[in-house]
């Protein structure tokens, strides 16, 4: 549990407290219900790029960041496939000053010739450094590019291809920002050595009057089901084959997310996991393995993947991999693995509460979802499920006609 | 309510910032436990630190510690490697390899309610390891992946290339691995290290929601463990000449940049002054080279300098990747930020957002209760305490610009520096 307490704002601002008096710092929190999925083909990577723009100036404010670090404080953001997520870490006398500062960027961002260039520039680096630069690094964008047909998850946050990224004109910026940058789209948490009373006179004073968002968000398609299974092969100059198997699974909060999420722990969580212990430790075609599921607000992925040992084909570590997910699916599952998995959830909510940020987050993230308490409510639906139940949805999900999968082949160079 | 919002928020700086310091025992064996106590969060983190042999001037056989430390899981008296794995995960606790130039040992995460359970298991890897062929096969395998792949990428070769310039070839902080030091590890040699030189001088640093009875369990096993006491033998390292490595790729899409030196200790009375400095020129996001390479010129996605830290003599370093056409005006532009530094008056605003943004950082660094024990480890591995912040703290609220200026002019200079290119 993470104690809070919620109130909205008459322009649709949602706000939620923390409070946490053993710190002498505050967290200020602000999410926008914006990322990926809301971009369309040709402009993929917007809502990314515009995630650096937001730390160029505002009307009153020339540096965000020099501004903030003035009252010694500092800040960051990320941006995922459903999300964009800014924070601000600062002594809590200070708080006053991260109202100011968020409140003068979502009210009246300066879209200047200058930031707009230069941060182009720097995501074009970023894209080259983190997915172009690195061996593999570019394999999710043939995973999702095969997965999804319709559906934007079809490419990464970073964007489809740098192209997109030169793109993007001024019109298209401005048009995001007033669409998604408003604040009934947003959330905002505040955490630590704050009050209520405190909160709720800051957030009227500097976000009161920003107006609420005029310009309706596009409808998302959505992805039908697949059909047959569809398979890529990519030639890399990389030391050896990899292997990605994925597979269409529900969004978080549907029905069967859970029993997803409780498949791939079993299977792919830790070092006494299913697929680490008969593919790595007592196998010799895997070097690596790893499942998990991508935790997305609509239908995404499960996924598959590891690196082979030398000589080893990704082809026949499909195979070996399919003979244990089989073997998953049509025996019983031992009432200790529930038991472990249980406990890792439990112990997992104490890990991550330890950082104040960690908690501010989770509360957006959730409220985001729908209601802070889901925090909890998820948690405790998830520890109570039945095998049978994740056997059912593991037969349901775990079927060839819904997989896709990329052979990641080392070439000589 | 209408807000003037060109008039920004009152602020003010925090004047002190508390320091708790640890609770501090010595076992039978000699061994020292830190403890700083979290009654209010319930996990526990134990961590158990010895000296590498390098820092002692002895010998250590490529990797042996390296596996060592990785093997201690995969196999002890009475339980196989998945029956340990099983047992961990079951608890849900979290055993971690720490493999530093200086130190190595192992850490557990777990929680309040399996630590009781947990504890003895982890006491009985540092003791009762046995080191099975077949796990070690497999270790050695992925290892020699994980070479392959990290030697691909641009940014980690320039990483090697600098360590093996700075510290030399001969010395175990400059040795790059190569697959062939892998294949030349045996069950034998690893043995012979856990029991010669695994725990030597090892330290214990403890967090978390704990009991009287339950320190009392760890003192009792820990206070068993067979160590070894040595007099550290620090090495001793010295700037040579300005020097240039560059290692094209045709094929890489940037270019990755190091450039650095070797500094002072931290106990030195310019100690202060340098690490000041640093941060205007690459230590915080509002610095010069981030505002010159990326926020003005957006050759890069990012470019820091840093402090590294040793136990002997602190080092310097910058790094970037940067677009391969520009690498040359990158390093010049780095040079030039040096030198206006240096020379520059620096301005009022810019002396009071460093000022300031230090005072708000460190007093983040010890705001969370359950990371204090780290800010301790690692200022008392230098042979410090706490009275290191407080000198800190004393010296960001007072210093002057000229003062760090003449620090810097005296150890940042082109003639020192190692300079590499991969890409």
């Amino acid at each position: 549990m993470i104690n809070y307490q919620r109130f909205v704002l008459e322009n649709g601002l949602e706000v939620l407290v923390h409070e946490d008096h053993s710190t002498k710092m505050a967290v200020l929190n602000i999410l926008y219900k914006v990322g990926s999925r809301n971009e369309i083909p040709g402009k993929t990577g917007l809502a990314h790029y515009f995630e650096h723009l937001m730390f160029g100036s505002s009307k009153n404010v020339p540096v965000f960041d020099t501004a903030l670090e003035r009252v010694g404080g500092s800040c960051n953001a990320f941006t995922n496939t459903d999300i964009t997520n800014y924070y601000i870490t600062l002594p809590a006398v200070n708080i006053e000053t991260a109202f100011w500062l968020e409140s003068d960027r979502m009210l009246q961002l300066n879209l200047s010739e200058k930031t707009i260039e230069t941060q182009r520039k720097v995501v074009i680096e970023e894209f080259k450094q983190r997915y172009l630069n690195q061996p593999y690094g570019d394999v999710f964008h043939h995973i999702r590019k095969l997965a999804f047909d319709t559906h934007p998850y079809q490419w990464p946050t970073i964007g489809r291809d740098i192209e997109d990224i030169v793109n993007y004109s001024r019109e298209d910026v401005e048009e995001f920002y007033l669409t998604h940058y408003r604040p009934d789209n947003a959330i905002m948490v505040v955490a630590g050595d704050v009050s209520l009373d405190q909160v709720r006179f800051m957030a009227d004073k500097w976000f009161g009057e920003i107006p609420s968002g005029k310009i309706p968000k596009r409808s998302i398609p959505v992805e039908l089901p697949q059909t047959g299974k569809k398979t890529l092969v990519v030639d890399a100059e990389v030391p050896t084959d990899a292997l990605y198997k994925v597979y269409h699974m529900p969004g978080k909060l549907q029905e069967g997310y859970l029993q997803a999420d409780l498949i791939t722990d079993i299977l792919g969580f830790g070092r006494s996991s299913t697929l680490e212990q008969k593919l790595v430790k007592n196998g010799h075609i895997f070097a690596s393995v790893s499942a998990y599921i991508f935790g997305t607000v609509d239908p995404g992925l499960m996924v598959f993947s590891g690196k082979m040992e030398k000589g080893q084909s990704a082809e026949l570590a499909e195979k070996a991999l399919d003979l244990v997910v089989q073997e998953f699916l049509e025996s019983s599952i031992p009432e200790d693995t529930l038991t472990k998995v249980k406990n890792q959830a439990e112990a997992m909510k104490t890990y991550e509460s330890v950082q104040l940020l960690n908690r501010a987050m989770s509360l957006a993230y959730y409220a985001h979802l729908g209601s802070p308490d889901l925090y909890q409510t998820e948690y405790e639906k998830k520890t109570q499920i039945p095998a049978e139940s994740i056997l059912d949805w593991g037969k349901e999900i775990l079927k060839e006609e819904n997989a896709s999968t990329v052979y990641y082949k080392a070439v000589a160079k | 309510m209408t807000v003037d919002r060109s008039i920004a928020p009152a602020f003010q700086i925090p004047e002190r910032i508390d320091f708790p310091l640890p609770i501090h025992r010595t076992l039978k064996n000699g061994v020292r436990l830190y403890f700083i106590p979290t009654p209010e969060i319930s996990a526990i983190r134990l961590e158990i630190n010895s000296d590498a042999p390098a820092t002692l001037g002895m010998e250590e056989k490529k990797l042996a510690s390296y596996f060592t430390l990785h093997m201690l899981m995969e196999g002890i008296k009475g339980k196989t490697s998945a029956e340990l794995d099983d047992f961990f995960d079951t608890y849900a606790s979290e055993v971690e390899v720490i493999n530093t130039f200086e130190h190595h040992g192992l850490s557990l995460l777990t929680t309040k309610k399996h630590f009781q359970t947990v504890l003895p298991i982890f006491f009985k890897l540092l003791t009762e390891a046995l080191f099975p062929e077949k796990e070690l096969a497999k270790r050695k395998s992925q290892k020699i992946l994980s070479l392959n792949i990290l030697k691909e990428k641009t940014g980690n070769r320039a990483s090697q290339l600098f360590r093996q310039e700075l510290f030399g070839k001969s010395h175990p902080y400059g040795q790059i691995t190569e697959e062939k030091d892998v294949e030349e590890i045996q069950r034998l040699d690893l043995i012979e290290f856990y029991h010669k030189q695994l725990w030597i001088n090892p330290e214990i640093f403890l967090t978390g929601n704990l009991s009287t009875e339950e320190i009392k369990l760890i003192e009792g096993l820990f206070g068993e463990l067979p160590v070894v006491q040595i007099e550290k033998k620090l090495p001793n390292f010295g700037n040579g000449n300005h020097l240039r490595l560059v290692e094209d790729r045709e094929k890489a899409l940037q270019s990755s940049i190091r450039v650095g030196c070797h500094l002072i200790p931290k106990n030195h009375p310019e100690y202060f002054g340098l690490w000041v400095f640093n941060v205007f020129l690459g230590g915080y996001f509002g610095s010069r080279l981030i505002k010159n390479i990326r926020e003005d010129k957006g050759h890069t996605y990012g470019i820091y300098s840093s402090i590294g830290s040793l136990q002997a003599t602190d080092y310097w370093v910058v790094m970037a990747d940067v677009i391969k056409e520009h690498r040359e005006a990158v390093i010049d532009e780095i040079y030039k930020e040096i030198h206006k530094l240096q020379m520059e008056e620096i301005p009022l605003d810019e002396l009071e957002t460093v000022r300031n943004y230090l005072i708000g950082n460190l007093l983040s660094n010890f705001s969370s209760a359950f990371e204090l024990i780290s800010r301790f480890k690692s200022i008392h591995q230098s042979g410090l305490d706490f009275g290191f912040y407080k000198k800190q703290l004393e010296f960001i609220k007072t210093f002057q610009a000229e003062q760090i200026q003449e620090i810097g002019k005296k150890y940042l200079s082109k003639e020192k520096m190692v300079e590499i290119i991969v890409g």
